[in-house]
């Protein structure tokens, strides 16, 4: 998976939602990237897709903590309860440098990677080579 | 004036030598014998002198040497008795006489006397029998110094001694103990664990127990009691049980002290280490609350001028210029929300006053009179008019708004909506209840969240998620508790508990 074909956005702040979106599609090279204000709303739209047959499940989610209604661990446990035809690499992309946050989000099996915006060269640059990896092992498995 | 030393006393003479060597060398430790008609005139045996620390061959032969060693005063009274003796046949004679030892030390002579009359029954000798009792006299005074040392160690340490029966019944109890407690009566057959505050007396059964199951072993207790003016104290105490002869308790010792002070100390200690870790947790938390809140304005600032850099065309540019507006904006709003908390968090010493709860609420219904109206909102007040709370009043009037308003704008549109007050007050605390039917809340989902920061629960655009977060920090800055029960499309009610002793 060098290029994700579908990727969510689940950001509730609607700037950095804005720019999350365009530097997933420039320097991630995602080909569509869709955007949800939280947890519910994508999982919603996740949970539609798993109904109509599973062509439209997302390669990438990029999922922020801290929302209204459904908030990223939320989505996270709902996430795990649906059965999806592939496997999804969400990275968290939050504001919080909680060292509680960082440890939580290793017992999610889905969640690659944890990044602290904001979403810079660096981080980039690891969430291109994290992407590679997981793209390994998907094509391993097949 | 001559001077007779006879070698031998003659009522001796009838009897054999060794009877003599018994009674003046063996039985006594010395022998006086004593002209009452001429009290310059006396004789005293080598036993005498030897007790006095004189060897066989030293002995002096100066006609008065006998009166030196003897202390002066206690000789004349010797006199003055011996005196007497001729005026009071029967007067029996018996004097402690000090007399100064050879070596300097003062020797203790207990001296027993009879009168001698000549044949025409005028008293004439007067024959004394000396004994050496300067080990009993000795032994005497070192324990009356010891008993004195003691007597004042004791009664000038603020100890308690006690004892009672095994029913726990007071049988001694010194003045100390009388005057701490003030007590004005004979406690003697008085309870003492009824004297005890009600909360320590299992303890006080427990250590007593101790002393059944080991005697003669300490026991160690801290107990409260009730002195007569009222007042509490603290004591330590060490009870001990006492076995008579055949190895049964025969009573409780009970020896105690003051630790009023120290335990109270102890409370406040503990009581600072309690408010002091809170805060630490608050402010670590907020620590991080702040640290998220900024960085996720800066870290669209960053990004923005990043993009902004490499804008290919005028539209673009003016697109990420318009975002970087907004998210300037959202920063300051986001200083200003902060700047509120921490306001908040570092008055924690701010003044409290003391308020009518009812005024209070009443004034902050009136300032929302419009949008109460404005909906049909029915409001019912069960709030008595005296009672009072102690708060920082910015904070009270902060909190009221904060709840009332919420309790507007989250109304049911499905049925007439009404706000319900309560407050009562409990011991130590004033209990405040803000009861709605509105939307509720699942708490099954959101309790942990719900008094977070920028946590909002409804998709009403005007939320912010800073009013609980507030109102929270509020209610603990002045010591007290926030709790909410709620169901979803059933209502809520948030219950606020003022601490009134802090």
């Amino acid at each position: 998976m060098k290029t994700p074909k579908l990727a969510y956005v689940v950001e509730d702040d609607r700037i950095t939602a804005a720019i999350t979106e365009l530097i997933a599609k420039k320097d991630l090279r995602c080909r569509t990237v869709k955007t949800f204000g939280n947890g519910q709303l994508a999982f919603d739209q996740l949970a539609i897709t798993v109904q109509s047959g599973g062509a439209e499940v997302p390669d990438l989610i990029l999922l922020d903590l801290n929302m209204p209604l459904m908030d990223g661990w939320e989505f996270l446990d709902a996430l795990g309860e649906l059965t999806l035809s592939k496997q999804v690499c969400v990275f968290i992309l939050t504001s919080s440098i909680h060292p509680d946050d960082m440890a939580k989000a290793t017992h999610y099996q889905q969640v690659k990677g944890y990044f602290s915006k904001p979403l810079d060269k660096p981080n980039v640059s690891r969430m291109q080579t994290l992407l590679k990896e997981v793209g390994g092992y998907q094509y391993a498995g097949r | 004036m001559p001077i007779s030393f006879p070698t031998t006393f003659k009522p001796f003479e009838q009897h054999s030598p060794a009877v003599d060597d018994f009674l003046q060398n063996k039985l006594l430790d010395g022998l006086w014998y004593w002209n009452l008609l001429d009290p310059a005139e006396a004789w005293v045996n080598a036993k005498y002198w030897q007790t006095l620390g004189y060897g066989p061959e030293e002995l002096p032969t100066a006609p008065e040497a006998w009166r030196a060693p003897l202390h002066p005063d206690d000789l004349a009274e010797a006199q003055q008795s011996a005196e007497a003796c001729l005026h009071e046949p029967d007067r029996p004679f018996e004097q402690l006489l000090r007399a100064t030892h050879r070596n300097g030390s003062t020797v203790w002579l207990h001296c027993r006397g009879i009168v001698l009359r000549n044949d025409t029954n005028t008293a004439t000798w007067l024959l004394s029998a000396l004994f050496d009792v300067s080990h009993e006299k000795q032994a005497q005074v070192q324990a009356d110094e010891l008993a004195e040392h003691y007597s004042q160690i004791l009664s000038n340490q603020s100890v308690y001694i006690v004892k009672t029966d095994t029913e726990g019944n007071y049988t001694f109890a010194n003045e100390y103990f009388y005057e701490r407690f003030g007590y004005a009566e004979d406690i003697l057959g008085t309870s003492s664990l009824l004297s005890i505050v009600e909360k320590d007396r299992a303890k006080c059964i427990e250590a007593v127990m101790q002393c059944f199951a080991q005697p003669e072993v300490r026991h160690q207790v801290v107990l409260r009691k009730l002195a007569m003016d009222n007042t509490v104290k603290s004591n330590h105490w060490e009870l001990k049980g006492i076995l008579d002869e055949q190895g049964r308790l025969l009573e409780i010792l009970c020896v105690g002290y003051d630790v009023t002070l120290l335990v109270e100390n102890l409370q406040k200690q503990q009581h600072l280490l309690d408010v002091t870790s809170q805060q630490n947790l608050r402010l670590q938390n907020f620590a991080y609350i702040i640290s998220h809140n900024i960085r996720s304005h800066s870290a669209n600032l960053t990004s923005l001028v990043q993009l902004l850099t490499e804008a290919k065309n005028k539209a673009q540019k003016s697109m990420f210029l318009q975002m970087l507006t907004t998210s300037t904006e959202q920063l300051a709003d986001t200083i200003v929300n902060l700047n509120d908390i921490v306001t908040i968090n570092s008055n924690v010493n701010k003044p409290k006053t003391v308020r009518a709860l009812r005024t209070e609420i009443d004034s902050t219904l009136e300032v929302l009179s419009v949008l109460i109206r404005q909906h049909h909102i029915g409001v019912e007040v069960d709030v008595p008019p005296t009672l009072e709370v102690t708060v920082v009043p910015a904070y009270l009037d902060s909190i009221l708004l904060n709840l009332i308003s919420n309790a507007i704008k989250y109304r049911s549109l499905n049925r007439p909506a009404f706000i319900r007050l309560h407050a009562h007050a409990e011991p130590g605390m004033v209990v405040l209840m803000v009861a709605d039917n509105g939307r509720g809340i699942d708490l099954v989902k959101n309790r942990a969240k719900l008094f977070g920061m920028y946590k909002t629960f409804h998709d009403n655009e005007d939320a912010r998620g800073v009013g609980l977060f507030i109102t929270k920090n509020q209610v603990e800055a002045m010591m007290g508790t926030i709790t909410v029960e709620s169901q979803v499309d059933v209502g809520t009610t948030f219950t606020i508990h003022f601490n009134e002793n802090a």
